[in-house]
C-alpha cells in the first residue's frame, strides 16, 4: 500500500510539470503584453515599459523565463503577481478557501442527494418516480451551468428571497491560522446547489444502476434469509456494494466540479480560484495563471488518488488490489 | 474473505474517517459560520458595485477608473476638481498663486489636513510624494503629470538628487517652478497620481501600502477581501468634515445580470454599467449625465486602404448612422458624436458639422476615393475587444457600410490581444486597420485628447494609434499649451479639431459618452459629474432610509 502511494505521488510530478509547460507555452502564444498592462495600458510611456520589462525580466527569451520559473517553484516560490505586486502564494491563499468550501459543499450535496435519489429510483424501478428521477438526472447533467445559476438566482433569491442573490458575505467566520474568512452560510447555498446539480444526476443514475445490479445478487437473499431487516440489507449490503461505482463517478466528475466552479463563481460573484484564474489570463498575469493551474492540477490529481484509496475502505475486498486496479 | 483483527479495525477507523470527512463537508453546506453580526442600527452603509478588483490602490500607479473608484475617496492632492463645475478648488492647499509668467506656482497648505494614520500633512510630504512619482524606480505611469516641473528630467535620469523646481520653504508652503508655461498643469495636479502620501507608510520595500493605503481623504480602506469586497470607513479628521456615511462597501460583482438582480434585491445602493433594458421596478432610479469621453472607430493611417485617402475615411463617416446607433440600437446615456472634444470641455465646438448620416454622399466619396460602389477595396477588418456592446456597434457599422457596397470583417479579441494590434510600436503600425475605441479624458482639458491621441510626437503606444501626422495640427496644439488666456486656448483647440475632423477625418466619429448610474431613491446628495460615475463624491452622500 505504501509503495503504491509513493508511486502514485511521484506520478504527480510529471503531470504538474507537463501542465506548467503547457500553460507557459499557451500564455506565450497568446497575443498581449503584461508589461503594457502594468504600465497603465493605453498611452504607456515607452521608457517605463522598458524599465518594467527589465525589472520583471520579460525581455528575456521565453525558454529562459520558463527555466528560471521552474527553478523557483522547486524551491517553493511561486513568484509575484505582475498586476497585484503580491506573492502568488498570497493570491492563491485568498482564493483557495472559497473554491474549496464551494467544491466540498457541492460534492457532499451531490453525493448525498445523488445516492438518495438513485436509491429511491431503484426501489421504484419501472414506476413513474423512477422515470422522473432519471429525467431530472439527465436534465441536471445537461443544463448549462450559467443558465442554471441564473435560474436559481432568479427563483430562490430575486423572487422568493430565501437566499442572498450573490456574493460571499463579508462577515463570515475568520479562520485563525489560514487568515481567510469562510462564507456566510446563506450565501453558500445557491452556488453549492448549482454546482452539485451538475454531478448529482450522474451519481443518481449510477447508484440506481448499481443497486439494481446488486439487488440481483444472491448475498442479499442470503442476508434476508438470515433475518436481516430491510434497512440493514440496504445499508450494509446493497449500498456498500453500490458505492464503488459512485466513488468512480465522483472522481471522474472532479474536473467538472472544478470547471463548473469557474462559471458558478462568475455568476454568483464568488471570490474563488476560477475567478482569479480567468482574470489573470485576461491580464496576462502569467505567474498567477501558472499558480492557479498548478494548484488546480494538484488538487485534481490528489483528489483522484484519494478516491482510489477510498475504494478498499468502502469495499474491503479491494484491499491490496489498488495498485493493480488503477 | 479472511481478515486479521487489526485489519478489520483499521478499515473501521478509516470508514469512520471517511464518514466524518463527508459529514464535515456537508456541514459546510449546512453552515458552520456564525450568524452575521448585525450592524449598529444607526450606522449608515453605502454599497456600490465594481465589476472587478481595482488593479492597484497605490495612487502613483493608478491609471484606470476601477482603481480611481476607491483612491478618489482615500487620497487628496494639493488641489481638487469640483465634480459638478470642473473648477479647480482647494484641497490640501488652501490657496495658491501663479506668477505672471505662468512658471511659478506657490501653494499654501491648510493647517487641518491629517493623514489617516493620525499625522499632520506637511509640505515635506508633498515634496516626497512628488519625488516618489518621478523617481525612476517607481515606474509610475503617471510620471508625466509632474514632468512639467523644472529639473524633473534630470532627477528621473538620476543626474540630480532632487527636483530643482520643487521647493518647500517652510512646513506650510510648496513652490513648484515649471520649465515652460503649461496651461493644464493645475488641472493635472487634481489627479490621483499627484496625491499626497505619508513617507513612513509608502517608503516600504514590502509594499504593505498596496493592501492598506493611507491618504488624507474622507475615507480609509479598512479591509480588502480579494474578488469579494473592499470596505472603507469615514475618516473623522478629514479636513472637509466627517462624511455623513459611516461605511462604504465596494462589492466586486463581475456579471452585470447578477449585479442588476442584487441591486433589485437591495444588496446594492448604487449600480454602474446599467443595461438598456431595465426592469420596470428600477427604471425610475436611473441618473443620466454627460461624461468627458469620446467614442470612435479609429483608422490606421499607415495601412491601406486608409493611408493617404481622406475621401475614403469621410465616406465611411457618412455611411454610418450614428443617430440610429445611440437612439434606437443602444439607447442610453451616449449621444451621437460629431468630433473629438466632448461637451463640457473648454474648446467644445457646438457648431462642428461632423458627418451626419448620408448614404449618397458616402457613395460619391467612395467613388472619389477610387473605390466606386466599394469595388477594388482590399479586405478590411474592424477590430473590437470582447464586449456585448462593442459587438453590437461593430455589427451596425458593418451593416451600414454594406449598404454603400463596402464589406468589412469583424475581429473580436480580448483586451490584451486587442491593444497590441491597435498600438503597434513607434516604428511599425499595429495589425488593426480599423478599431473601435473610446478615450476618457484624464483631466477636463482638450489637451488630454488632442495632444495625447493625435500629436505626431505620440505616434504608436503613447496614444496616437492612428499614426496621424499633421504639422499644422501639432503647431496649434503646442501653441495652446503655452497660452494662459482660456479663450485663446479654446480657439486653438477648436481650429485643431476642425482640421482633424473635417479635413482629415482621422476617425469614424461615433459618440460622446454619457454615464448612466442607478441610485436607490433614499440615496441623497448625489453630484453627477462629467468625470464619470466613480468620481461622484461619496463624502457628500446621505442615506435617508429608515433603519439604515
Amino acid at each position: 500500500m505504501t509503495g503504491y502511494l509513493v508511486r502514485r505521488l511521484l506520478g504527480v510530478v510529471p503531470v504538474l510539470l507537463a501542465a506548467t509547460a503547457l500553460v507557459w507555452v499557451l500564455m506565450f502564444l497568446l497575443p498581449g503584453d503584461p508589461a503594457r498592462l502594468m504600465a497603465g495600458g493605453q498611452g504607456a510611456d515607452p521608457e517605463i515599459l522598458r524599465a518594467i520589462r527589465a525589472e520583471w525580466r520579460l525581455d528575456e527569451p521565453a525558454w529562459v523565463q520558463f527555466t528560471r520559473y521552474l527553478g523557483r517553484i522547486t524551491s517553493g516560490d511561486l513568484g509575484t503577481s505582475y498586476i497585484q505586486g503580491r506573492p502568488v502564494s498570497a493570491v492563491l491563499r485568498d482564493h483557495l478557501l472559497p473554491t474549496a468550501v464551494l467544491a466540498c459543499a457541492a460534492a457532499a450535496l451531490a453525493s448525498f442527494a445523488g445516492v438518495a435519489l438513485g436509491a429511491f429510483a431503484a426501489a421504484r424501478r419501472g414506476r413513474a418516480a423512477d422515470f422522473l428521477v432519471l429525467t431530472l438526472a439527465v436534465l441536471g447533467a445537461s443544463t448549462p451551468v450559467f443558465w442554471l445559476a441564473l435560474l436559481l438566482m432568479l427563483v430562490f433569491a430575486a423572487r422568493l428571497h430565501w437566499f442572498p442573490v450573490l456574493g460571499y458575505g463579508t462577515d463570515g467566520w475568520l479562520l485563525p491560522i489560514v487568515g481567510a474568512r469562510l462564507p456566510e452560510w446563506d450565501h453558500l447555498v445557491l452556488p453549492a446547489v448549482t454546482l452539485a446539480l451538475l454531478t448529482m444526476g450522474a451519481i443518481a443514475r449510477v447508484t440506481r444502476a448499481s443497486l439494481i445490479e446488486a439487488g440481483a445478487h444472491e448475498f442479499l437473499r442470503a442476508a434476508a434469509a438470515r433475518g436481516a431487516g430491510r434497512g440493514r440489507i440496504f445499508l450494509r449490503h446493497a449500498l456498500r456494494n453500490a458505492l464503488v461505482p459512485v466513488l468512480t463517478v465522483l472522481g471522474l466528475n472532479l474536473a467538472s466540479l472544478l470547471s463548473g466552479a469557474v462559471a458558478t463563481e462568475f455568476v454568483f460573484a464568488w471570490p474563488g480560484l476560477g475567478k482569479a484564474l480567468v482574470r489573470a489570463i485576461a491580464l496576462r498575469d502569467v505567474p498567477v495563471v501558472e499558480g492557479c493551474v498548478l494548484l488546480l492540477t494538484a488538487v485534481y490529481v490528489l483528489a483522484s488518488l484519494a478516491v482510489d484509496l477510498l475504494y478498499p475502505l468502502v469495499d474491503p475486498r479491494m484491499m491490496g488490489t489498488s495498485g493493480d486496479s488503477v | 474473505m479472511i481478515r486479521t483483527t487489526a485489519r478489520h479495525r483499521s478499515v473501521r477507523i478509516a470508514r469512520a474517517l471517511l464518514a466524518g470527512a463527508v459529514l464535515g463537508a456537508a456541514a459546510l453546506a449546512a453552515g458552520c459560520a456564525p450568524e452575521r453580526p448585525a450592524p449598529p442600527a444607526a450606522e449608515k452603509v453605502f454599497r456600490f458595485r465594481l465589476r472587478e478588483d481595482p488593479p492597484t490602490l497605490d495612487p502613483a500607479m493608478v491609471t484606470d477608473n476601477l482603481s480611481d473608484a476607491v483612491t478618489a475617496n482615500v487620497f487628496r492632492g494639493l488641489v481638487a476638481m469640483d465634480p459638478a463645475t470642473l473648477a479647480i478648488v482647494p484641497a490640501v492647499a488652501s490657496s495658491w498663486t501663479i506668477s505672471p509668467d505662468a512658471l511659478v506656482y506657490t501653494f499654501r497648505l491648510r493647517d487641518d489636513a491629517f493623514f489617516q494614520n493620525g499625522r499632520k500633512v506637511t509640505a515635506q510630504d508633498v515634496a516626497w510624494s512628488f519625488r516618489r512619482v518621478l523617481a525612476k524606480g517607481t515606474n509610475s505611469p503617471r510620471r508625466w503629470l509632474l514632468e512639467p516641473i523644472a529639473g524633473s528630467a534630470a532627477y528621473i535620469e538620476g543626474k540630480t538628487p532632487d527636483v530643482a523646481g520643487l521647493a518647500t520653504p517652510d512646513d506650510h508652503t510648496v513652490v513648484l517652478t515649471l520649465d515652460h508655461p503649461f496651461a493644464p498643469f493645475l488641472s493635472m495636479l487634481t489627479m490621483t497620481g499627484a496625491a499626497v502620501v505619508p513617507r513612513e507608510v509608502y517608503d516600504d520595500a514590502t509594499k504593505g501600502y498596496l493592501r492598506a493605503p493611507i491618504g488624507c481623504g474622507p475615507f480609509q480602506v479598512v479591509r480588502w477581501q480579494q474578488s469579494n469586497a473592499i470596505e472603507m470607513r469615514a475618516f473623522d479628521r478629514y479636513y472637509g468634515g466627517r462624511p455623513a456615511i459611516d461605511r462604504v462597501i465596494v462589492r466586486i460583482i463581475e456579471n452585470r445580470a447578477s449585479a442588476v438582480e442584487e441591486y433589485r434585491a437591495g444588496g446594492l445602493d448604487s449600480l454602474d454599467e446599467v443595461p438598456t433594458d431595465l426592469p420596470d421596478d428600477i427604471k425610475g432610479d436611473v441618473l443620466r449625465y454627460p461624461f468627458i469621453g469620446v467614442g470612435y472607430v479609429g483608422f490606421n493611417l499607415d495601412l491601406p486602404p486608409f493611408k493617404g485617402n481622406p475621401a475614403l475615411r469621410k465616406a465611411f463617416n457618412y455611411a454610418v448612422d450614428k443617430e440610429y446607433l445611440w437612439n434606437v440600437l443602444l439607447p442610453g446615456a451616449n449621444t451621437a458624436g460629431r468630433g473629438i472634444i466632448p461637451p463640457g470641455v473648454p474648446g467644445y465646438d457646438k457648431d462642428l458639422p461632423g458627418y451626419p448620416h448620408d448614404e449618397a454622399k458616402a457613395r460619391s466619396l467612395l467613388a472619389q476615393a477610387g473605390y466606386p460602389g466599394g469595388r477594388g477595396l482590399p479586405p478590411i477588418t474592424l477590430w473590437v475587444n470582447t464586449s456585448e456592446e462593442n459587438r453590437q456597434i461593430a455589427e451596425q457599422v458593418q451593416a451600414d457600410l454594406k449598404k454603400v457596397g463596402v464589406g468589412i470583417a469583424i475581429k473580436e479579441v480580448d483586451w490584451a490581444a486587442y491593444i497590441q494590434a491597435v498600438e503597434g510600436t513607434v516604428e511599425q503600425p499595429g495589425a488593426a486597420q480599423m478599431f473601435r475605441f473610446g478615450w476618457y479624458l484624464d483631466y477636463p482639458d482638450a489637451d488630454a485628447v488632442l495632444r495625447l491621441q493625435l500629436h505626431s510626437k505620440n505616434v504608436g503606444p503613447p496614444g496616437n494609434y492612428f499614426r496621424y501626422r499633421n504639422p499644422a495640427f501639432d503647431r496649434l496644439v503646442d501653441e495652446a499649451l503655452g497660452l494662459t488666456d482660456p479663450a485663446a486656448r479654446a480657439d486653438r483647440y477648436r481650429r485643431a479639431e476642425r482640421m482633424a475632423v473635417m479635413d482629415d477625418a482621422v476617425w469614424l466619429f461615433l459618440n460622446y459618452y454619457g454615464s448612466m448610474t442607478l441610485f436607490k431613491p433614499y440615496v441623497k446628495g448625489v453630484v453627477p459629474t462629467p468625470l464619470g460615475e466613480f468620481r461622484i463624491p461619496l463624502e457628500k452622500l446621505r442615506l435617508e432610509k429608515t433603519g439604515s
